[in-house]
């Protein structure tokens, strides 16, 4: 990295904590993070712009009398000041229900930085990003075409008044792309993209490419929607949308304050028996794999869903005392890097097995209903219809309906084949609502 | 500020360069339930660089203006790397200003325990209301912004950006069933569009209540009757992202589908997107290309005049710049976004709309939408059922989606009761999201909107 500061800025950071202690702090975390990414983008299939960002965020919360006030700043030249704003506010603060930040405790070894990945250059990224051009645009030279890529180092610094100190460097990149297909007022858009911390065989364009193509050839003719309750077929990415609702179920904070609808209902099933999801962040270079919370903790690998039954909440250290449950060292209740375990069955066969039915890649307006409450009402920005086994043509002006609380709870398959960055199988579940305009 | 930007902008080797440097110092105040959740502070500083040289950009960003140089070459740098053809960006007014806010009450003069009290004091009311009120969320923000920019072509400007915001959501539960009802206000001249809400912070409890006994909204195609926020939604996701000229531009079907004569709807429809409306949240004297903001017609009387341009669009697409290049904050570019969009006013009372409809929704409030061009889809707040005219029962659950072309052509009713809202919350593209927008129309009835549910 350009001008690293994380070794600066510890000292700066354990001093600001001690002169907020003085003041009156019972405890107290600050942090820093500092990023440099670079990236390439391609518009129209042609070269268009090539960017540099570097960001520094500076993160102070101070306790002082049982409740706790934040500020941030984005200069170490401004750590004083944030101090004195985080004491203050502290004042009429949100009370905290925890004593004391931990100690330091052990960490589990989990690689976050590839230097391999600091090693991209810009040439690279630009060539791959030319390879998923070139090959879209063979396939249809009219198509919209926009692919890139970025790569990024970043170095944090945690500093807690349990006496926590911990440095941590990540690495990243993506790559991706988005293609729009215009034929008078009907257009097609799809996606797909990758990211890791390793720059390893994830990072394949011909992937990307052929995600892109799939997608396009399933759509050459457009075709009916089925209507009422209906068999759906579910994407990777569908199913981490649809388990959306469950992450903010399992929120330790949202137990704690009474809105999950799961709340006491640890080792219920909830889920088909399908369905075992853990929590992973010590898959070496995975997306969100880190060694240590913000509060100081450890992090784990957890179950959270067993054989479908509920077997945790998520907790940060706050929300954990205010549920009496032990901390599980998350970031805002919230999991780092989930894994859900796959099915029998590849998902051709899956496939194949629909006599009826829909095959969803993507939603739009998922999050604006109920949704704590699993309830969703959305368009189908992209889906695909289903008869005996096959893909017939895509849907339009389709909207689905549904509960997923009620939609993942039985006759749910997975997949025994998963998106290995996604870490999701393919899903196929029974009565999703389907209601669709006429076609015109 | 001036001459440091200047001196930085004279190292360029670029055909354009332009920098924004951006100050922002923000707070706020947020209760969950009984407890406050959040108090905050926050103070950021930083910039971005942007050049151009041969069609191609280069951009970067930079947190400490000791950084300003070695940016200004980084970008430099980059759009070298990728510039092929010319570079082509419309001409613009050379403008040297300085232009303050105008705050009716400025929110840094108002204390902090002020504002705690005034929050505290919704929060009570959202959960004393009603005994079917479990929870809630009231969150109250305001942030000052100081945005200095320069260019290559000699432009100056410094314009301070003020926006205070509140928001409240009141939940209700009855066993398993949970329901929520939300309103808020935003503000760009005073801190005292946030006070005095009490009476629509006791509306939002009793309806998130009355939700709970509310049958679902069925599913299927039907009449629908808009109220002024959520028709203003609809301007805003149906139409406006169609119109901004970065999705045409670069693709030629595009520009041919939203071409200047196309019929967009009937001779009653006109859309307009004006950055220059006195006291909005979406209003900039400037946009983040140094452009003077104003108002546009997008459509005039059903028909397609007008689209929304950057610097690079309006040239590309042989239109005039029309202000509307914005960034959400230091650490983005600006692209282009809507700034205050409606639809005009038309002749018909509320009474007259709901005549024509003999078996439909009434559906009011947004809880947000989304657009993919042709489709948008957005949630009301609540609805009513219409029979034969008249406003019937609350109904809960009311998503609707459309086509677009379709159900601008399937306006069949203009209200003459138009609203602008300025709200909570704002528009997101490209990850820059929320930035202030307003949206607003009157009333408007339209036909066979699909509706989600069973």
């Amino acid at each position: 990295m350009r001008n690293p500061m994380a070794k600066k800025a510890t000292g700066l950071l354990q001093k600001a904590l001690a002169t907020a202690q003085k003041k009156g702090a019972s405890a107290g975390r600050l942090s820093l993070h500092h990023s440099q990414s670079i990236g390439c983008l391609f518009e129209n299939g042609r070269l268009k712009k090539a960017d540099t960002e570097q960001r520094v965020s500076v993160s102070v919360e101070l306790v002082v009398d049982g409740r706790e006030g934040r500020s941030s700043c984005n200069s170490l030249e401004d750590l004083d000041e944030v101090v004195e704003r985080a004491l203050s506010l502290a004042k009429a603060g949100s009370a905290v229900h925890f004593d004391a930040y931990p100690p330091p405790a052990a960490l589990t070894p989990v690689k976050t930085h590839s230097q391999r990945t600091a090693a991209l250059s810009r040439q690279s990224m630009i060539e791959s990003s030319q390879k998923i051009v070139d090959a879209i645009r063979k396939y249809d030279p009219e198509l919209f075409i926009e692919a890139g890529a970025g790569r990024q180092e970043s170095e944090g610094v945690l500093v807690t008044s349990g006496g926590v100190c911990h440095r941590a460097e990540h690495s990243a990149w993506q790559l991706d792309a988005w293609v729009q297909r215009t034929e008078g007022t009907d257009m097609l858009f799809s996606d797909f993209g990758r990211s890791w911390k390793d720059l390893n065989e994830f990072y394949d364009p011909d992937v990307i490419i052929e995600h892109i193509l799939e997608d396009l050839r399933n759509a050459r003719q457009v075709a009916p929607a089925p209507t009422g309750p209906a068999t759906a077929l579910l994407s990777p990415d569908m199913l981490a949308t649809l388990l959306a609702p469950a992450q903010m179920g399992i929120n330790g904070r949202y137990v704690a304050k009474g809105d999950s609808p799961l709340r006491g209902r640890l080792g219920e099933r909830i889920l088909d028996p399908c369905f075992t999801i853990v929590d992973d962040p010590h898959l070496d270079y995975c997306n969100g794999a880190g060694q240590i919370s913000d509060d100081g903790i450890p992090t784990r690998k957890m179950a959270i869903v067993d054989g479908g039954v509920l077997k945790t909440f998520l907790y940060d250290l706050d929300s954990a005392a205010m549920a009496a449950a032990e901390p599980t060292g998350h970031n805002n209740c919230s999991p780092h890097s989930i894994d859900v375990a796959p099915g029998r069955r590849p998902s051709e066969e899956l496939l194949a097995s629909i006599g009826d039915g829909i095959y969803i890649k993507q939603l739009m307006g998922f999050g604006q209903s109920n949704i704590i409450n699993g309830d969703f009402s959305s368009n189908v920005a992209l889906g695909y219809r289903i008869r005996n086994g096959e893909i017939v043509g895509r849907v339009k002006n389709t909207m689905v309906a549904g509960n997923v609380y009620e939609l993942l709870k039985d006759k749910v398959h997975l997949s025994s084949d998963k998106d290995p960055v996604r870490r999701m199988p393919y899903a196929v579940l029974e009565g999703i609502q389907v209601s669709a305009a006429e076609q015109k | 500020m001036k001459d440091r930007l200047s001196q930085a902008l004279s190292k360029s080797k670029a055909d354009y360069t332009e920098i924004r440097f951006e100050r922002d110092d923000s707070s706020a105040i947020a209760y969950w339930g009984e407890e406050i959740e959040n108090v905050s502070s926050h103070k950021h500083s930083g910039g971005i660089v942007r050049a151009c040289t041969k069609g191609g950009w280069g951009l970067a960003t930079f947190d400490s203006l000791d950084d300003l140089a070695h940016s200004v070459a980084e970008a430099c740098e980059c759009a070298a790397l990728v510039g092929r053809e010319k570079t082509q960006l419309a001409e613009t007014p050379v403008v040297d200003e300085v232009r303050p806010a105008k705050l009716v009450r400025d929110f840094r003069g108002v204390s902090f325990d002020e504002k705690l009290d005034l929050v505290t004091r919704y929060n009570d009311i959202v959960l004393h209301t009603d005994p079917a009120i479990e929870t809630s969320h009231v969150w109250y923000a305001d942030s000052f912004r100081t945005v200095h920019f320069a260019s290559s072509r000699g432009s100056y400007f410094c314009e301070e950006r003020p926006r205070v915001v509140l928001y409240y959501v009141a939940v209700a539960r009855d066993g398993a069933l949970v329901q929520r009802a939300t309103d808020g206000v935003a503000s760009a001249v005073s801190y005292d569009a946030a006070v005095g809400a009490e009476q629509r912070v006791a509306e939002t409890a009793r309806r998130a209540a009355a939700l709970l006994k509310a049958p679902a909204c069925q599913g299927g195609s039907t009449t629908v009757v808009l109220d002024q926020e959520l028709a203003g939604v609809f301007a805003h996701e149906a139409f406006g992202h169609l119109s901004e000229a970065d999705h045409l531009y670069e693709n030629p079907k595009m520009r041919e589908l939203m071409h200047l004569g196309r019929e967009m709807g009937g001779k009653q429809l006109d859309i307009i997107d004006h950055g220059a409306m006195p006291g909005m949240i979406g209003t900039q004297a400037f946009d983040d290309e140094g452009m003077p903001t104003g108002k546009t017609y997008l459509v005039k009387e059903g028909v397609l005049v007008g689209h929304l341009h950057s610097l690079e669009t309006a040239a590309k697409m042989g239109g005039r710049p029309t202000g509307n290049a914005r960034a959400i904050s230091r650490a983005y570019e600006p692209i282009v976004r809507m700034t205050n969009t409606y639809i005009e006013n038309g002749d018909l009372s509320f009474d007259e709309l709901l005549a024509g409809v003999d078996d439909g929704i009434y559906a009011c409030g947004s809880m947000g939408g989304e657009t993919m061009m042709e489709m948008f889809t957005f949630s009301a707040r609540y609805g009513y059922r219409i029979r034969g005219g008249k406003v019937g029962e609350l109904v809960r659950d009311v998503v609707l989606t459309g086509n677009v072309f379709e159900t601008l052509r399937a306006i069949d009713g203009f209200g003459d009761d138009l609203q602008i809202m300025q709200l909570p919350g704002g528009c997101g593209k490209g990850g820059q999201s929320p930035l202030p927008v307003t949206f607003g129309s009157p009333h408007l009835r339209i036909r066979d909107v699909v509706i989600g549910g069973k």
